[in-house]
């Protein structure tokens, strides 16, 4: 059992349970509060994978600048508690019952698989994941999804005022 | 430092994509100079331009032998040189039908023919890219801006509910599709498809659940994309609400787009599999889509609904199609879904070859017959009736001979064609594509898909029922006249009418589109 282990197991179990906690809440801003602890657990996941930029990237993104924009949204709408819950309709437990499935196929999958992870080198160690491996890697082999994504984000901004315009 | 070698070379299959882009910005910054009341007739002008001009490339790139690109994130092969043709030719036509469209609901706007560019360029790169990330990339570029044209206009519940509704669902299908990825990506250590092949017999030595599982999931999520039982809950919503103009796009490049995706990825990811999974995978959503889209559609009295759920439908021929690329060996039986050889004189190859080029002439065909008839509907709707309902009625086609003989017979022309009656181009894309699975053996299925477009024959011959034979209701309001519908309707006649009658010429200059990179 080395360190390593141990604060996966830690990130995990808490990822998890903040997770359930953002959908579970029936308060709002309970449920974006969870979703700020789950993105910091998720941060330190990545920082054991060995992907430190992508980590810094996720709190200061996700957990901070995403995260604001929420709370205002909630504040302007002024959203106040869920209703309570339904009965359970037919579609519900449908829908419940194939998640479940789902999350069993999944779990037997991933269980079958074989524990021992890649390990990186000294080079890989030196060199994977920072910032100047990213940027090189980006700019270089991944150009073509790279420029994809800026069409995205145009596309995904004219749309956005798009639909936000005054009415036609 | 080790860099890879791009050169502009790796940039000419993306002409296409860039075409449309560059026309998209230009609509974008002329709009800043435009007041809200100017003339906005040109923009549809530009926008059916830059269709040709894609098209016209897209004809000329597919003389070029089969390429990497880019590292092998995208590839040139005649068939997503095809795939960009198809899209362009929705393009021109939708955009043409939005015209009169938005002109009536003084709704012009440089941003929505700029986004329709933008789709299409999602799209035509999407037949392109041979790696996940790009191709969930792409699928995203394409979904977002139909996403923002389908709450255009926002008057009224329809257009948001549909917006919202498209939004939600697209999400998660792209979230499904992208959880698929991971999983493959975890199996084989690779997103490029033509680097799996090697790497995906090992990861099926070593953990075939996690592959199969991964690529179920990948399944699902275009199924979603091209509308397929029973992922198909979101669009007779959409579909209706959505502006009709957007409808056509949805329903011929967007559809397009994803079968190609669909075809290359599990093409790639299905070698090396057992070839069972993927046939029965395709051959049930095939057996579901046919069914119950054209069952689904047999009460609407909405003709826009009652199209939505006709293109269900179509994803299901076009399902058989790519069922039939997966057939390994005759004589395998699961039943309805057996497959055993009939003709016994076509050998298995040329059998399978034989359905990529029904699945890209079907494609060709439903893009003409179905955003023809969309331009129709949007032809004769009106603003005030949506709220009401009855914007789309059965009765708005009635006594259309009597009123406008040229717009019944388009209509009747595109309905024959999306039946699949002779002698228009629907007739000839089903023969092929019926074709081809009765030669790999996919019999049962076939005879399925016979007898459902049979009955989808009812449907499609009531609207023809209506526009000859009933009366022209009473109170009916004069029908407006518009360049860019009548263009749109004259074109896609002209083009649904010769293609059926003069294959031919397209079936053989098809037989080199289907080819795959890699294949």
């Amino acid at each position: 059992m080395n360190i390593e282990l141990v604060l996966f197991g830690v990130f995990a179990v808490m990822t998890l349970l903040s997770a359930g906690l953002v959908i579970t809440a029936r308060s709002p801003i309970n449920s974006a509060m969870a979703l700020v602890s789950t993105f910091f657990f998720l941060a330190g996941i990545y920082v054991l994978l060995w992907a430190h930029t992508v980590a810094v990237i996720q709190v200061l993104v996700y957990a901070g600048a995403i995260m604001v924009l929420f709370l205002f949204v909630i504040m302007l709408l002024n959203l106040g508690d869920a209703p309570h819950r339904g009965k359970p309709t037919v579609t519900r437990l449908l829908g419940g019952a194939s998640a479940a499935g789902l999350l069993a196929v999944l779990a037997v999958t991933l269980g079958r698989m074989d524990a021992q992870p890649a390990r990186l080198d000294a080079q890989g160690q030196a060199t994977f994941g920072t910032l100047a491996a990213i940027g090189q890697s980006i700019f270089t082999t991944w150009l073509l999804p790279f420029e994809a994504v800026s069409l995205l984000l145009l596309v995904a901004m004219v749309g956005a005022v798009v639909v936000a315009k005054s009415r036609i | 430092m080790n860099l890879p070698n791009i050169t502009l070379a790796d940039f000419l299959p993306m002409l296409p994509a860039i075409i449309m882009v560059v026309a998209a910005s230009v609509l974008l910054l002329s709009e800043v100079f435009l007041s809200a009341t100017a003339s906005r007739g040109y923009q549809a002008v530009l926008t059916v331009v830059a269709a040709a001009a894609s098209g016209a490339v897209a004809v000329g790139l597919m003389f070029e032998p089969p390429q990497e690109v880019f590292l092998g994130f995208g590839v040139l092969d005649p068939f997503s040189s095809f795939l960009t043709l198809v899209v362009s030719v929705g393009l021109a036509l939708a955009a043409l039908s939005a015209v009169g469209f938005l002109r009536r609901r003084g709704a012009e706007r440089g941003e929505f023919y700029a986004l329709m560019l933008f789709a299409s360029a999602g799209m035509s790169l999407l037949a392109m890219s041979s790696e996940f990330i790009t191709i969930f990339v792409n699928i995203e570029v394409l979904s977002i801006a139909t996403y923002a044209l389908t709450a255009y206009l926002r008057r009224g519940t329809r257009p948001s509910e549909a917006g919202f509704k498209y939004f939600i669902l697209g999400a998660f299908s792209s979230a499904v599709l992208l959880y698929g990825t991971a999983l493959l990506y975890g199996a084989t250590g690779t997103t490029k498809l033509n680097d799996m092949a090697g790497p995906l017999q090992q990861a099926l030595a070593t953990s075939p659940a996690l592959v199969y599982v991964g690529a179920v999931l990948i399944a699902a999520g275009f199924a979603f994309k091209v509308a397929a039982v029973p992922f198909h809950m979101w669009t007779p919503d959409v579909y209706e609400g959505a502006p009709t103009p957007v409808t056509a796009l949805m329903s011929a490049g967007v559809k397009a787009a994803a079968f190609a995706s669909l075809v290359r990825v599990f093409v790639t990811v299905g070698k090396g599999m057992d070839p069972k999974l993927p046939l029965m995978l395709f051959a049930t959503l095939a057996l579901l889509t046919m069914v119950a889209g054209n069952l689904m559609a047999i009460p609407q009295r909405n003709v826009k609904r009652m199209l939505a759920y006709s293109s269900i439908a179509h994803a299901g021929y076009l399902l058989l199609g790519v069922a039939a690329l997966f057939v390994a060996a005759p004589g395998e039986h699961f039943r309805l879904l057996s497959a055993s050889s009939l003709s016994g004189g076509t050998p298995l190859d040329v059998a399978r070859s034989d359905a990529l080029r029904g699945i890209l002439y079907y494609l060709l065909a439903y893009t003409f017959s179905a955003t023809g008839a969309f331009a129709m509907v949007s032809a004769l709707e009106r603003r005030e009736d949506e709220e009401k309902g009855t914007a789309w009625d059965l009765e708005r086609f009635a006594g259309l001979a009597q009123r406008r003989p040229g717009w019944a017979f388009a209509m009747a022309a595109f309905m024959l064609s999306l039946g699949g009656i002779p002698p228009t181009v629907g007739f000839m894309s089903k023969l092929l594509i019926f074709q081809a699975a009765i030669d790999v053996g996919l019999v049962g299925l076939t005879v399925v898909a016979v007898l459902s477009s049979a009955a989808g024959a009812y449907y499609y011959l009531r609207v023809v029922v209506y526009m000859f034979m009933h009366p022209i209701p009473e109170g009916a309001q004069p029908l407006e006249r518009n360049w860019g519908t009548e263009a749109a309707l004259v074109i896609a006649t002209v083009a649904v009418v010769l293609l059926g009658i003069l294959p031919g010429h397209v079936t053989d200059w098809l037989a080199q589109a289907g080819t795959l990179f890699g294949q």
